[in-house]
């Protein structure tokens, strides 16, 4: 099957990511259950939940790192089924950044950046270079371009992964869990940046536990549990106004230190 | 309230008794009862079997001199290792095309040199053709027949310079092999997996003995009787294919310790199988496989030795024939084992050094 492509107006309500009746297992385990979600372009979403509520899982189908087994998703019009092509476009335009970084060791931090416009984009060498020099300065590191990324600190590895996914240029960026494995006083150089981008429109969906980034930035904050989408509302009703018990009890646990 | 300015303490050096070469010694020779009564014991042993050695190794062996008879001393005979050392490093080569062997020993350690040499942009591009194209030009070389060069036939070809060659130009062809079968392993194709299993299995698990056995022996009765496959080839190819089991499941070890977020990552840019395989995955399994992978490469470089069985005349085999010629006679067997063995430490602990150098140059973890 080819790529899909409808012609819609590239408006602000355009829906960049529609979930149908998403439903995967791992074996006889029901991870995901009858997920349903549409993201609007340059929408900005929070999903937090317990571990184990498969909010990590449902951000990782968006790009096929996981598979469902049964449902649809649409991203950017391209139905995700089983063909390389579609998987392919799906992920040219959509950039994830890792709870654990994952930046490849064995490369330069700009080696790292430019990678995937040279080689998955056919971009020149010297015009990745530019790109990934402009997403560095962006996330304030250039002067770190040649180093190794075991030299750098936390935060500035995650700040390097955000650029290196700003290099493929992506609708949409997912963050799973990005700022959980960092100490406490880097976790803010991270939100910062993150900050920034949903600013200027990106649209991003951001699976985490840092409740005053979902306050400042989220246009939709939703709530999972057990494999399900719990509650789903703006920022500032989900937190004041709960509707359901079980995000209360979990407003309560998160919200008590 | 005013907050008090944190100051950090200056860094001081560490106390002089935990550094040094006197630190080292009482750490390493004489830090228990049991240590010391160690030390004691090996270094009399060395002072009271070290002098007897060295006399007949050195001081008292017979250096200079054509035959037997100027092994006149009571040391080591090493005039019969310079009697016979064109064989031992040649075999039979004729003399005058002997320049063929050595350009192609060259050649091999010339591409060695410069995968270490060049800049890491120019060595991907450079030094693995140079590799992958190493054996066939020396096989050319060394054959003549093709390129104008009076031919040579494998039966002349032996000593050392054989166990060098034919062990590095199996290596140079299992590399890529064993990487095809390692990716064929975890392959989700049952087809690609089937035979990568099979390959590996059967390689792995059969003696090489008995291989070249079947490969001398057996081999050519499955063949048409017109049709002759030469020994020597048919040497390479199992030594290809036994060392490519064993680099096979040297790289699935190397792949088994990547980062499942490394894969994850690479997928997340967008990178095809190949690009994210041959970008990312193959350089950082080779740094995690090098010391298995340099294991292997010795394994492989001993094992040229047994291609006496079949007598192929390597380097063990003419020290052999050497010592059963009517003209040396007088029992020199330990010089000539001793020498094949010191010959083949030096060639390995060479490897080992690249190896160690190689690592380092792959580790970028902790580089400033």
């Amino acid at each position: 099957m080819s790529v899909d492509k409808q012609s819609i107006e590239c408006t602000n309500d355009k829906e960049i990511i529609v979930i149908k009746d998403m439903n995967k297992w791992y074996g006889n385990f029901h991870v995901l259950k009858d997920i349903n979600l549409t993201v609007k372009k340059g929408e900005r979403i929070v999903v937090c939940g317990p571990s184990g509520s498969g909010k990590s899982t449902m951000i990782r189908c968006i790009n096929r790192l996981e598979e469902f087994q049964r449902g649809s998703l649409v991203v950017n019009d391209v139905e995700m089924i089983e063909d390389v092509k579609n998987i392919e476009a799906i992920r040219r335009e959509v950039g994830m950044v890792f709870q654990h970084f994952n930046l490849f060791p064995h490369l330069t931090i700009l080696e790292n950046l430019t990678l995937g416009p040279i080689w998955v984009q056919k971009r020149p060498k010297e015009e990745a270079e530019a790109i990934a020099m402009k997403y560095l300065e962006r996330v304030q590191i250039p002067d770190q371009a040649l180093k190794y990324p075991g030299q750098l600190s936390g935060g500035q590895q995650q700040r390097v992964a955000i650029a290196r996914s700003l290099c493929m240029s992506p609708q949409i960026m997912l963050f799973d869990e990005p700022t959980s494995a960092l100490d406490p006083e880097m976790i803010k150089e991270v939100l910062d940046v993150m900050v920034e981008l949903a600013d200027e429109g990106m649209t991003m969906i951001c699976v985490t536990h840092e409740m005053g980034f979902a306050k400042k930035v989220a246009d939709r904050v939703i709530f999972m549990d057990a494999g399900e989408i719990v509650e789903e509302n703006e920022p500032n009703e989900f937190f004041n106004n709960p509707q359901m018990d079980r995000t209360q009890l979990f407003l309560s646990q998160i919200l008590e230190h | 309230m005013q907050a008090r300015e944190f100051k950090a303490l200056p860094d001081q050096p560490a106390p002089l008794s935990t550094t040094g070469p006197i630190a080292w010694v009482k750490d390493n020779l004489f830090s228990s009862v049991f240590n010391i009564a160690v030390t004691v014991i090996i270094t009399s042993a060395l002072i009271s079997i070290l002098p007897g050695v060295l006399d007949w190794l050195i001081f008292s062996a017979n250096w200079s001199g054509t035959s037997q008879a100027d092994c006149v001393k009571d040391g080591a005979c090493w005039v019969f290792i310079q009697a016979w050392s064109q064989q031992i490093f040649y075999g039979s080569y004729p003399d005058g095309e002997i320049w063929r062997v050595n350009l192609s020993l060259m050649l091999l350690a010339g591409v060695i040199a410069l995968s270490f040499t060049l800049p890491a942009r120019l060595r991907n591009k450079i030094a693995v053709p140079a590799y992958l194209l190493l054996p066939f030009v020396c096989l050319l070389f060394l054959d003549g027949s093709n390129i104008g060069l009076t031919p040579v036939s494998t039966d002349l070809w032996g000593g050392f310079s054989l166990n060098v060659l034919i062990a590095a130009a199996s290596i140079i062809i299992a590399f890529p092999f064993g990487f095809l079968w390692a990716l064929g392993r975890q392959s989700d194709m049952p087809f690609a997996r089937s035979v990568s299993v099979t390959c590996i299995e059967f390689f792995r698990g059969t003696p090489i003995l008995a291989l070249f056995f079947m490969g001398s022996v057996m081999l050519p009765l499955f063949f048409p009787s017109d049709v002759t496959v030469d020994k020597l080839l048919r040497v390479w190819i199992i030594l290809v294919l036994f060392m490519s089991s064993y680099m096979a499941e040297v790289f699935r070890s190397g792949f088994q310790a990547i980062p499942q977020g490394q894969y994850e990552a690479a997928n997340s840019i967008g990178l095809g199988y190949w690009q994210k395989t041959l970008l990312i995955i193959f350089p950082q399994v080779i740094k995690i496989a090098m010391p298995n992978i340099l294991a292997t490469f010795v394994m492989v470089f001993k094992n040229t030795v047994f291609l006496l069985v079949i007598a192929v005349p390597e380097m063990l085999q003419v020290i052999m024939s050497a010592l059963s010629n009517s003209n040396w006679l007088g029992g020199h067997a330990v010089e000539g084992y001793l020498f094949v063995g010191f010959i083949f430490w030096i060639c390995c602990f060479s490897m080992s050094l690249l190896a160690t150098s190689i690592e380092k140059k792959l580790d970028t973890s902790h580089q400033n």
